[in-house]
């Protein structure tokens, strides 16, 4: 978009080799010398799929046809799989497409040592990945990058099962680049005993500085779970960090309104200072401890918190609107399936996907590995809400919930959130400062080369 | 080294001197006549020390030389292999920004901080450690753990004792009565570093006890006695003659100390993300280059720590050299 007309042969070199697959030896300094000669040679190898001028524009697209007769093996790659559902799925394909034979790689043990892992792969054109595992937040890094297939002739067939809101988190320049897998939302854990059941943020807020036990707690450590808290909150007020067509919307009004009621929450006694170094483990930690009414946290702690002397003295809401004069909200969390363009075998990756996101598999995907699936009837089916009771509530808050801000610098634009919203809670900066100077970063950001 | 030629008695640094002359020189009293085998001495040296030369050139320089090169370019995070030369564009956008030099004070404040305490509680564990007492070998061994322990699991466990509410420290200060009880310790401006540098200190302070224990023993049993025959009690003879004998061994704890804490990233980065004005050189580095992909900015940050450090470790080694000849000539 704003590069130098000098570039542009680099831009066509980089993005053509990228799009097609085809890796030609060549290092980066010889690489405007290479690109007319390599331009050439793809388009006489029939290699090439034409010139590209941008990272999503002209990009390969998967097609939902080449499913019907693929064969050979499937490689998905991703983090660690604590639950199994990747391996799990795995088999479950392989053993209704005996022509296929797919198997999950795990290529890194956190979620952040499983982008790197998957970077250094895309950006060393591996071939040894089909499929990866994006977490919802890199899908507009990678596909700007040219390193996904387009899948948006996919989703437009598979659109009817899959609830709209998820599909958000695979869209970028107007295109689909993943389909949703299992989907993750923030839920409120409240003891029923003593707070009431929080309808509105302004009435969770009140509530939890009535009394010493009421107090709520949530993820407010410098780090992107406060990033996630912070945006629940805004999306619920209203507000936004860039509007549809990804202009920086953060300097407004609902923003300031949000972090002053965060801060007064503190001051107040609605939640402990000690959020402050919570993440979610220690959220949840402080909640079993029995000493507070409200806890902010993803449905996996259900299972956990029941496992404790709480059991049965907490219930589970959805997030709630901010004041009741607007529409309850959140933010989405999960994973999408991206198929690489290095992929061997992209006919495979298209025929798991569908299998994948089918109402069948996506009540196993609640059932058999207590996921949040990305298909709403599962969400009423009669095994799923026995396994998973608090089933209507998550619907309720995956449905409501908006993706984090799109754009390939997600990375950035998270840490001027988050960091600007810790100096506030923690007292360091104005509320006024700090949001200037968020919107300013996420512009610095945006502008980013 | 150091320790090994000035410790010892009174005449070490003469040794120092007449070894230099012998080995340099030889040649200077005849003059002219050997400047030959002089020259020929000099290539054969070259040539000896050609292989570790240029290993080390490989294993150092490349790295530095292409870390350099990065940190001259900018690195699209949009499209994918494109890059623009830039200059010196990139360090001097990290020079104007208030995270850069945020980072540089808070950087030197832990060090600053965390070498002094650990040099000073240092000297005093390796003096408790060279008195003569029974297990003394297996107590020596024991005080090591800490710094055998992985820095991020310590770390962890420092982040759980110091948790409000739950944590062990905590909980001791509120059964004690003791106020602290229900701070945030690691979410407060302040505290938040107090708590990285005692976790430093807790893990270093036995490094830094055994390089001053090994200075300790090569101080001859004579000096002491020649002090007691002069009437010297025990806090002179401390003041006196074990500090400043003491001071090479101390001098160079302080340099290994200094260094490393300079490019602290572990500690802060698990305690606190660098919240609380805590954020070091090398975790800035890190963010701008693992977690934002801002390959160029991230190198020239990089490289700008690495100045860093070099600069300081350069004016301690001055400083050090001058002190060591100073030692010297108090001796002679």
């Amino acid at each position: 978009m704003d590069f130098t007309p000098s570039s542009i042969p680099m831009r066509v070199a980089a993005a053509t080799k990228t799009i097609t697959g085809c890796s030609t030896p060549h290092s980066r300094r010889h690489i405007t010398m290479a690109a007319a000669a390599l331009t050439a040679v793809l388009l006489l190898s029939g290699c090439g799929g034409g010139p590209a001028s941008q990272g999503t524009e002209n990009a390969a697209a998967a097609d939902p046809a080449s499913a019907a007769n693929a064969s050979g093996n499937l490689n998905i790659c991703g983090g660690k799989d604590a639950s199994g559902i990747y391996r799990g799925t795995a088999a479950a394909f392989t053993k209704e497409n005996p022509g296929i034979t797919a198997k999950f790689t795990e290529i890194g043990a956190t979620t952040d040592e499983a982008r790197t892992q998957a970077v250094q792969r895309l950006e060393g054109k591996s071939t040894e990945c089909d499929i990866f595992l994006l977490d919802v937040i890199w899908t507009s890094e990678f596909a700007s990058q040219g390193w996904l297939l387009d899948q948006t002739k996919l989703v437009e067939a598979n659109k009817d099962r899959l609830i709209p809101s998820t599909l958000e988190t695979t869209k970028f320049e107007d295109k689909y680049w993943g389909s949703p897998f299992f989907t993750n939302a923030g839920l409120i854990y409240y003891s029923k005993n003593r707070v009431s059941r929080p309808e509105t943020w302004t009435q969770l807020y009140a509530d939890a500085a009535k009394a010493p036990g009421n107090g709520y707690v949530y993820q407010g450590k410098q780090y992107e779970g406060l990033t996630v808290n912070f945006l629940e909150l805004l999306y619920s007020a209203g507000g936004e960090v860039l509007d549809e067509k990804g202009e920086v919307k953060v300097d407004s009004p609902e923003t300031r309104k949000v972090l002053d009621f965060m801060a007064e929450g503190l001051e107040k006694g609605s939640a402990d200072r000690a959020v402050l170094t919570y993440n979610e483990d220690a959220t949840r930690l402080a909640y079993e401890s029995g000493d507070y009414g409200y806890e902010r946290n993803w449905p996996h702690v259900y299972r956990l918190l029941n496992a404790t002397k709480l059991a049965g003295t907490f219930d589970v809401a959805p997030l709630p609107s901010f004041d009741g004069s607007s529409k309850a909200s959140g933010v989405l969390g999960g994973w999408n399936l991206g198929i690489s363009v290095h992929s061997t075998n992209p006919g495979a990756a298209v025929s798991f996907i569908n299998f994948a996101t089918t109402p069948e598999w996506q009540k196993h995907v609640a059932i058999d590995f207590s996921q949040a699936p990305v298909n709403e009837a599962a969400y009423s089916d009669p095994v799923v809400l026995a396994k998973m009771p608090f089933a209507k509530e998550l619907l309720a808050s995956v449905k409501g919930a908006k993706p984090r801000p799109v754009s390939p610098v997600y990375p950035q634009i998270s840490q001027a959130i988050h960091k600007n919203v810790y100096a506030v809670l923690s007292g360091t900066v104005g509320t006024d400062e700090a949001v200037k100077k968020m919107a300013e970063e996420i512009k610095t950001a945006k502008a980013s080369f | 080294m150091t320790l090994k030629t000035l410790s010892p008695g009174p005449r070490p640094a003469g040794d120092v001197r007449s070894k230099r002359r012998t080995s340099l020189g030889r040649s200077g009293l005849k003059a002219s006549g050997t400047n030959v085998r002089d020259r020929a001495e000099r290539r054969l040296a070259v040539r000896m020390t050609a292989p570790s030369l240029i290993l080390m050139a490989l294993v150092a320089a490349v790295p530095i030389g292409y870390a350099l090169w990065l940190s001259l370019n900018q690195y699209s995070v949009r499209t994918a292999g494109l890059s623009r030369f830039v200059g010196l564009d990139n360090y001097s956008s990290a020079l104007a920004s208030h995270e850069w030099w945020a980072a540089f004070g808070q950087t030197f404040l832990f060090a600053g901080l965390s070498v002094s305490l650990e040099l000073v509680l240092g000297t005093a564990m390796a003096l408790l450690l060279n008195l003569a007492f029974k297990g003394r070998a297996l107590l020596r061994t024991v005080v090591l753990l800490p710094y055998a322990i992985v820095t991020v699991v310590s770390a962890i466990t420092w982040e759980t004792m110091f948790q409000p509410n739950l944590g062990l420290v905590t909980n001791v200060l509120s059964a004690l009565g003791l106020p602290g009880g229900d701070v945030a310790w690691l979410g407060e401006q302040g505290y938040a570093m107090a708590v990285i540098v005692l976790a430093d200190v807790w893990k270093t302070t036995p490094f830094a006890a055994l390089l001053i224990l090994a200075g300790l023993q090569v101080i001859s049993a004579e000096t002491y006695e020649a002090a007691e025959l002069d009437g010297a009690g025990k806090w002179q003879t401390f003041v006196h003659i074990t500090l400043p004998l003491l001071r090479p061994a101390i001098v160079l704890a302080a340099i290994f100390r200094t260094m490393d804490a300079l490019r602290v990233f572990d500690l802060p980065f698990v305690l606190t993300r660098g919240a609380n004005g805590t954020e070091s050189m090398s975790m800035l580095a890190y963010s701008q280059l693992r977690e934002n992909r801002l390959i160029g900015e991230g190198s020239a940050l990089s490289i700008l720590t690495f100045l860093t450090v070099m600069a300081v470790s350069i004016v301690y080694i001055r400083f050090a050299g001058g002190n060591i000849r100073e030692v010297a000539k108090e001796d002679q």
